[in-house]
């Protein structure tokens, strides 16, 4: 279980990105978080593997207090803590095999892995992991040979490697065209079904957050302005959190969807 | 690797199947061959070259142990081949690296790399460093008392006057007449300011003037209350090897006690205000040759871009002509444009100049033709859409696009020709060089060490400017917004300002058609002579024929003139010193150049005529000439027996072969070859360390690591502004003249240039892969193993291929000042006319910078 108490994040320029947010996840959850550009969302996943250390407030995760965690410790936690990027964050000069192995680090030997000697169980799991989302032909490609919706699959591969009991996906559909969103999220919510990872996911189209999550929260200039069902999240509701002007488009273009002006 | 080898062949035929057994027993008679019939041709091809390169550069080297490393890479060929045949394909660390062993042991070899000389040459080398911390900039204006006494060198008997007087008041004496270099002497003065030091200068004969050096350092004396001191000091060689006296003569020097009483406030010294004189010289060089560079690229740039020459077969001839003059021009380093030119105009500042300007038509040629090519049709197609005329077209659309080029390329060649002007003065007289070259001959390390702080400050500065200027280009405002009054003001001024600049180093530049003109046969010869290079020499024998003739006569017997064969016959069969005489050569070689000269009996002789002689065609000389006074007989003088008269003449005995100035070319350009490779080396070995702590993303935000990356910019900036060649002066004091030096100086400039690059790639590097890293639980060193270092490689490779092909460049004129390589020799064949010789290290140069220009432009596509 994931609990966010009072977090408030400012950054050394002043920007306040986050005021006083607090929520709870159960497990088994699929919380999609939506709300415009800047308004807190990358910032809010990231405050909770402590890529960004939060000004105030407290993460706790399965009871161990995140924010309080160091070195080791910290390793520790973020290694059962998986996460995706919206550009993939993948190093494409490196093969998609090492970039999937690279997932597994915080599992591996310090001193083998710097000279990148894995074990033949950690290879054949990263085949595994290939094959789960369909890519295992490319292992031995080089991962800027791949397109966007197969190089997001690697960044799942990767992750699939903690083995992981949460994942934090940001914005992983916003640089994929709608085809591609759809299978992407389909292996998330295959990961929160069939496997019961949790997953808090930051989306951007209001037919997305419909069809695959269990639960919503709206974020606006850094504060919590929505918690509650996808069926709850109407058009009233979705001005509130995207602001007036905000038009309802969907994912393909048509129907009822929600894009912010800033994608 | 085996990915990668297995994709390379797919039209080849499928892999022959042969017994692995066969295939290796191929490679051991034939290295490559068991790969090259299983199908694997590249790698069979690849290894044999390797194997035969590497042998012949050791044996070039006669480094014989290394061919150890030969023969492991050969069992490796045989074990490849092997696994070949049964389709499995090895990795090619093994061989790589050992190839890699035998190159820079072959290397370490020919560079003539000691890592001992670092301490036995520390002495030497020290007093540079001190000087750097004392550089001579305020002083007060001083009362001085100058004391001068003469002393011959070496003793001969009888000891003749001395050519020069000693100072009466104040009296210095010395307690010998004459001493030999090495001598201990003791020097006296007496009338000097009581209780007050003061230093020894050694004046030579020529005048050159030197500090007394005692433990390497300007020796001081103190005088007692009396105005009295006394000094030993040792006899040093003050005079250059080819001035020393001949036998039997001495040479006055004068040994020379100052003091500098101060008096009075603080002013600039007489060095600083050199150089500040120099550098004024330094920037106006480099700005004259700029504005004039850039004037004379424009119109050779058109000739030179595809897209204007695509036209027909005549214009794409002329595009190919320009292209080739200019790469040819590039490749020849500013440096050795100034010996050349100093040929056609003498040493000066006009010299400089012409070799800055000369460089920076072919460079700046050469990047504007580029940014021609660049030129986007779409907005010149779109304007003629509109119905704008020619000269609208050209404002409005090619303009636009061709001026941030234009300017920022400009800026550009201004910063590099600022840089090469500070050291055009080590072979002229321009620019401030001269100052720091001279100074290190004088023994004067602090006037020394404030020059090349001088320039150290005044490049960095000139530097700042330049970005600024070229932020405000590129970055500048498009519009023609803001035409106030003020801003034509602005205007008015820069354009007064300019014109002022433009005139001024106009002046100090020294420009005179007048002596280039009047120079150009000169130079046109030896240019010509620069285009037929001497490759091959015919072996010849040396032929003379002489004729005995005694001065004056009954002092010997003269040869009776003989009536057949190749013969020389004299008018007189003796004589007076001073008599008409007639030499007569018959039956020599037709239309041959022959020597006709005086043989003494000491075995010395004297050339009766310069640039004498040429046989007619049926092999006869003629020539009148009066009796040399040497010819008389003089047993005192050592010539007891009567001298000759003798012709002499070189006869070709053989099929032309190459010549040995060929030989000593391509021994020195492989020299000059790895000196670049491992200065590189050296240079990245240390760069690539200290480069992350330039990088402000590794250094973080704090007060520490703002701190630690301002430091390191900064001492980076400054470092990189001392050019190599300025370096290997210093080097080459350190660890004496040779290719070490050289390589030294170049791995010491390299750090600051490389460790700049480097620290901009990191800064670059996309921080995606290190937060996805992170989050995964990995740690620092894991994240930069696996998120940094495969984003840094390909690019730091690519900058270091980039420095190596600079490296050569500058490693082909670090030799004239002592850093070995092919400079050296380019240097010395210049100087004693022998222009052929000269231009085939031209050629040499020419084609090795070409090649790897090539090699780096082709691995860079790859890497990138």
């Amino acid at each position: 279980m994931l609990r966010v108490e009072h977090l408030t994040k400012v950054f050394p320029d002043g920007t306040v990105a986050l005021k006083d947010v607090s929520f709870e996840v159960a497990d088994g959850e699929f919380l999609a978080v939506i709300g415009l550009s800047g308004s807190g969302k990358s910032t809010l996943l990231r405050c909770i593997n402590r890529l960004i250390d939060p000004t105030e407030g407290r993460v706790l995760w399965n009871d161990v207090d995140v924010t309080a965690a160091k070195g080791q410790e910290l390793r520790h936690i973020r290694r059962q803590i998986g996460m995706i990027f919206q550009q993939f964050n993948l190093v494409k000069r490196s093969s998609v095999f090492t970039n999937v192995l690279s997932g597994r680090l915080g599992y591996a030997s310090p001193w083998l892995s710097l000279v990148h000697q894995f074990t033949e169980e950690e290879r054949q799991m990263a085949l595994a992991a290939l094959e789960r989302v369909g890519i295992a032909d490319k292992a031995n490609n080089r991962a800027d040979q791949l397109s966007g919706g197969q190089q997001q699959r690697v960044g799942i591969a990767r992750a699939l490697m903690q083995e992981p009991q949460l994942m934090l996906a940001d914005e992983p559909v916003a640089s994929l065209d709608p085809v591609l969103a759809h299978s992407i999220l389909r292996y998330l919510e295959q990961l929160n079904r069939e496997d019961g990872i949790t997953v808090l996911c930051s989306l951007h189209f209001l037919d997305l957050v419909h069809r695959y999550a269990t639960r919503v929260i709206g974020l606006k200039d850094g504060q919590l302005v929505f918690d509650g069902l996808p069926t709850e999240l109407t058009a009233k509701k979705f001005k509130e959190v995207y602001g007036q002007e905000a038009e309802i488009v969907t994912v393909d273009g048509s129907g009822s969807g929600l894009m912010d002006h800033g994608e | 690797m085996s990915a990668s080898d297995k994709k390379q062949d797919p039209t080849l035929p499928a892999h022959r199947h042969l017994p692995p057994w066969q295939a290796a027993l191929f490679s051991l008679v034939v290295p490559g061959s068991g790969q090259f019939v299983v199908g694997r041709r590249q790698r069979g091809v690849g290894l044999l070259l390797a194997l035969i390169i590497l042998s012949v550069l050791i044996l070039w080297q006669g480094a014989t142990a290394l061919f150890a490393a030969v023969a492991i890479i050969w069992a490796w060929n045989i074990w490849d081949a092997w696994q070949l045949a049964g389709d499995h394909a090895m990795r090619l660390e093994v061989p790589v690296l050992l190839a890699a062993f035998v190159v820079y042991g072959v290397g370490i070899a020919a560079t003539e790399i000691r890592p001992a000389r670092f301490i036995s040459g520390w002495p030497s080398v020290q007093p540079y460093l001190t000087a750097l911390t004392q550089p001579e900039l305020m002083e007060h204006p001083t009362k001085d008392i100058v004391g001068q006494v003469p002393i011959q060198i070496p003793c001969i008997t009888p000891l003749p006057q001395p050519s020069k007087p000693a100072s009466q008041n104040p009296k210095v004496t010395v307690n010998t007449r004459c001493a030999k270099v090495g001598d201990t002497i003791t020097v006296t003065g007496d009338g000097f300011f009581p209780n007050f030091n003061g230093e020894m200068i050694w004046v030579n004969p020529i005048g050159d003037e030197q500090h007394v050096l005692e433990n390497g350092r300007p020796m001081k004396f103190t005088t007692d209350a009396h105005g009295h001191f006394q000094v030993k000091i040792a006899v040093p060689l003050a005079v250059p090897v080819t001035s020393l006296p001949k036998p039997g003569e001495t040479q006055t020097h004068l040994i020379r006690a100052e003091q500098h009483k101060p008096y009075g406030p603080l002013q600039p010294t007489r060095t600083l205000r050199l150089v500040l004189n120099k550098i004024g010289e330094t920037i106006a060089l480099a700005f004259i040759a700029t504005i004039l560079g850039m004037i004379f690229a424009l119109p050779v740039s058109f000739l030179a871009a595809r897209n204007l020459m695509g036209g027909n077969a005549v214009t794409r001839a002329i595009y190919y002509t320009v292209r080739t003059i200019l790469n040819i021009v590039r490749s020849i380093e500013t440096l050795m444009w100034a010996i050349v030119f100093a040929v056609w105009v003498g040493l000066g500042p006009f010299d400089g100049t012409l070799a800055l300007f000369f460089h920076t038509i072919a460079a700046l040629g050469k990047l504007y033709s580029e940014a021609i090519e660049n030129i986007d049709p779409g907005p010149i197609e779109a304007l003629r859409a509109t119905g704008a005329n020619g000269a609208q077209v050209v404002i409005y659309a090619v303009l636009p696009q061709f001026m941030p080029a234009f300017a920022s390329f400009t800026l550009y060649r201004w910063d590099i020709n600022l840089r090469m002007s500070t050291v055009i003065g080590l072979v002229s007289d321009a620019g401030i060089g001269f100052l720091i070259i001279q100074w290190i001959r004088l023994n004067r390390f602090n006037a020394m060490a404030t020059a090349i702080l001088a320039i150290v400050l005044g490049v960095a500065i000139l530097d700042y400017v330049s970005a600024w200027l070229r932020h405000r280009i590129i970055v500048g405002n498009p519009t023609n917004a803001g035409r106030t009054l003020r801003s034509y003001v602005v205007t008015g001024v820069l354009i007064i300002g300019f014109i002022a600049a433009f005139i001024w180093s106009w002046n100090v530049a020294e420009i005179n058609l007048v002596t280039f003109v009047e120079g150009a046969p000169a130079g046109v010869r030896m240019i010509r002579d620069f285009m037929t290079p001497d490759m091959f020499t015919r072996p010849t024998k040396k032929e003379a024929v002489d004729a005995v003739l005694p001065v004056p006569c009954g002092s010997g017997v003269g040869t009776p003139s003989a009536v057949s064969g190749s013969r020389v016959n004299l008018s007189l069969s003796c004589g007076n010193v001073g008599d008409k005489l007639t030499v007569i050569g018959h039956d020599l070689p037709p239309n041959t150049h022959v020597s006709v000269r005086w043989v003494f009996a000491d075995g010395s002789y004297l050339r009766v005529k310069k640039d004498c002689c040429t046989t007619d065609s049926s092999g006869h000389l003629r020539l009148e000439t009066k009796i040399h006074p040497l010819m008389a007989v003089n047993p005192k003088a050592g010539r007891a027996k009567p001298g000759k008269v003798e012709i002499t003449w070189k006869e070709v005995i053989g099929p032309p072969h190459l010549s040995k100035a060929f030989n000593m070319v391509v021994n020195l350009s492989l020299v000059t070859l790895l000196m670049a490779l491992i200065a590189t080396t050296l240079g990245s070995a240390f760069a690539i360390p200290l480069s992350f702590f330039a990088a402000r993303n590794i250094m973080g935000e704090s007060v520490l690591g703002r701190t630690t990356y301002a430091t390191f910019r900064t001492i980076f900036n400054l470092w990189r502004s001392v050019e190599p060649m300025i370096l290997a002066l210093v080097c080459a004091a350190w660890v004496g003249v040779g290719p070490f030096a050289g390589v030294m100086a170049l791995a010491i400039n390299n750090v600051p240039n490389l460790g700049k690059l480097f620290s901009e790639t990191i800064e670059d590097i996309d921080n995606g892969p290190v937060e996805a890293l992170m989050a995964t639980g990995a740690n620092k060193m894991q994240t930069l193993v696996f998120a940094i270092v495969p984003q840094l490689v390909p690019r730091f490779l690519a900058f270091i291929l980039y420095q190596w092909d600079i490296n050569i460049r500058m490693s082909t004129v670090i030799g004239y000042v002592g850093g070995g390589g092919i400079g050296q020799q380019f240097r010395l064949w210049v100087g004693l006319n022998q222009y052929a010789d000269a231009g085939m290290a031209v050629w040499a140069i020419v084609a090795m910078v070409w090649s790897m220009d090539y090699i780096s432009a082709r691995s860079r596509e790859k890497l990138v």
